[in-house]
């Protein structure tokens, strides 16, 4: 049990949870809605950054600061959104891409607030003691199942069917007597909100905040994973990132023991099997390892 | 119920109706005319969906010239457009389900009552309206906009692609569906014989202006035709 959860194994599950959150969050933004983000560490690492320059640039208390921070990638979102939503796909990923770009490239050159590459100081956990990474990990554990639980939940109620309608035709679905733009821009500030939020719960996981962990490799994961798992179902998220990143960042980082001269090759090996990986899946299985089944729709 | 004064509408700068006045009250009203003459045209621009050029249109005795779609949804509008008139990956069950986002009456029994109306609907009930045929999958479209429990229904060439008999059976439902809940229906159609057969009052169309607008009882048929060959 010691050994299991170790503080690296602590470590690497709360990223894990991370990630699970953020494709279950993109399932409901691309797979539910049709919203194309390719900005997924944007919104991730102005979250984990909003929250790391409040804790310790302006001292706000922890959940005042965290709040904060989720407000603040909200506001972003809500802009960003309200620019690109009723533009098509190939915009939505450009702009998404590029504002991902414009964050990962703020925090390096805004000095005075992010230290840049220097690195802002550490983060600490939200609760003190020994066991304060457990703790951290305990929540991950209790958001992720919630924004699952939701995801599932959305999927059955009438505002889920209008998004999942505005993504299948969004011109007759603006016959619907509701507004769709307003739809897609509430939900999208939203989940984008959340993976502020997870963002800013990854800075005492990471504790230390560079600006190298904002690079695009976060998004790509995501959605690969997402991919992999089934974008159309609330579970595919979960199965995608067990299936990609807690194999390749928790299991063998973790347990296996490889020859020391192969760590650099790790990585590498990993990105070359993610796109096996991924080619795989959308020759044989384009709806991903769970299909095309899509959650059951409501039952009258 | 509703009314057009000098509508003028189109696409971009290019103008299709040319000054439209019309007065739809709770009948069944045909527009006819041959193709490219402006009945889809007409359609989207009563339901909102095109960027007036002119004129007025008011519905229920409210002005709804600029009025987005998905208000005039809410104030009793339901539109079948020509094309794109389902939502190809969601279920039939889904595809009707969504026409319950107005209205007040409970969905399931607005649901029941399409089932009734086209029972070949109840084994597809879970089939992706995507994988229907094309006269089912017009059914899921009329019963969609059923289920929103419309006062004027917009229909666009309901029956293209349908065999003669479901054609048929789609008109009759069609005259049912006015005379059971007494809503106003405006019809699209290129079959004028068909659509003579239950619309109360007749329009043709003509390169974007009204060539004859009169009832459909005792029209001289002749005249109708006439409107197709300019
Ligand atoms: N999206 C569009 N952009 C530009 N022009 C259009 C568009 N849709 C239709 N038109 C033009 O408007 C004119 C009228 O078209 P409309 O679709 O209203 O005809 P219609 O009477 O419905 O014909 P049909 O019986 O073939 O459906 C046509 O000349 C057509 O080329
Ligand atoms: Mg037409």
């Amino acid at each position: 049990m010691i050994d299991l959860l170790s503080g690296y194994a602590i470590f690497s599950l709360s990223t894990v949870l991370v990630f699970v959150a953020l494709a279950t969050l993109l399932h409901l933004q691309f797979g539910l809605a049709g919203i194309v983000n390719f900005g997924v560490v944007g919104f991730w690492g102005l979250g984990m950054y909003a929250f790391g320059i409040l804790l310790l640039n302006f001292q706000l208390p922890y959940f005042v600061a965290l709040i904060l921070a989720v407000a603040i990638v909200a506001l972003v979102a809500f802009v960003l959104g309200w620019v690109v939503l009723d533009l098509d796909s190939q915009a939505q990923l450009v702009a998404t891409l590029a504002f991902a770009a414009v964050i990962a490239d703020l925090v390096t050159t805004e000095k005075w607030l992010t230290k840049g590459v220097v690195g802002l100081g550490t983060v600490p956990h939200p609760f003190g003691g020994a066991q304060s990474a457990l703790w951290l990990l305990l929540i991950l554990l209790v958001l992720t199942v919630g924004v699952i639980v939701y995801a599932r939940l959305l999927g059955r109620s009438p505002f889920g069917r209008l998004l999942a309608a505005i993504r299948d035709n969004e011109v007759l679905a603006r016959n619907l007597g509701k507004d769709t733009s307003r739809a897609k821009l509430i939900f999208f500030t939203l989940t984008s909100a959340g993976m502020g939020l997870f963002g800013a719960l990854s800075a005492p996981v990471r504790q230390f905040l560079t600006p190298d962990l904002l690079g695009p490799g976060v998004t790509f994961s995501v959605w690969i994973a997402l991919i992999v798992g089934g974008k159309r179902w609330p579970l595919g998220g979960l199965l995608g990132v067990l299936l990609t990143i807690f194999v390749f960042d928790f299991l063998i980082e973790t347990y296996l023991r490889v020859p020391s001269d192969w760590a650099q090759i790790i990585p590498i090996l990993k990105l070359m099997l993610y796109g096996v990986t991924l080619v795989l899946v959308l020759l044989f299985r384009p709806f991903g390892l769970l299909g095309d089944r899509r959650q059951p729709t409501s039952h009258l | 119920m509703l009314k057009l004064n000098a509508v003028s509408s189109g696409y971009g700068d290019v103008t299709i109706l040319k000054e439209i006045d019309l007065d739809v009250g709770g009948e069944v009203f045909a527009v006819l005319g041959s193709n490219g003459a402006g009945k889809s045209t007409l359609m989207k621009a009563v339901a909102g969906l095109l960027r007036s050029q002119g004129g007025t249109i008011s519905f229920e005795g409210r002005d709804v010239t600029r009025t987005a779609p998905n208000k005039l949804a809410e104030m009793g509008l339901a539109i079948v457009p020509q094309e794109g008139n389902i939502f190809p990956d969601l279920t039939v069950r889904e595809n009707l389900s969504l026409g319950a986002l107005v209205g007040t009456r409970p969905r399931k029994a607005r649901m029941d009552e399409v089932f009734d109306l086209f029972p070949d609907l109840v084994p597809r009930i879970d089939q992706k309206a995507g994988s229907l045929s094309g006269g089912e999958a017009q059914m899921v479209a009329v019963g969609r906009a059923l289920v929103q429990e419309p006062r004027l229904l917009l229909l666009d060439e309901p029956t293209t692609g349908l065999s003669p008999k479901y054609a048929s059976s789609l008109f009759r439902k069609i005259r049912e569906i006015h005379e059971q809940r007494r809503i106003g229906i405006l019809l699209a159609e290129q079959n004028a014989v068909k659509a003579l057969e239950i619309a109360d009052r007749v329009l043709v169309l003509s390169l974007g202006a009204i060539f004859l607008n009169e009832p459909a009882k005792g029209i001289d048929f002749d005249r109708v035709r006439a409107g197709y060959h300019i």
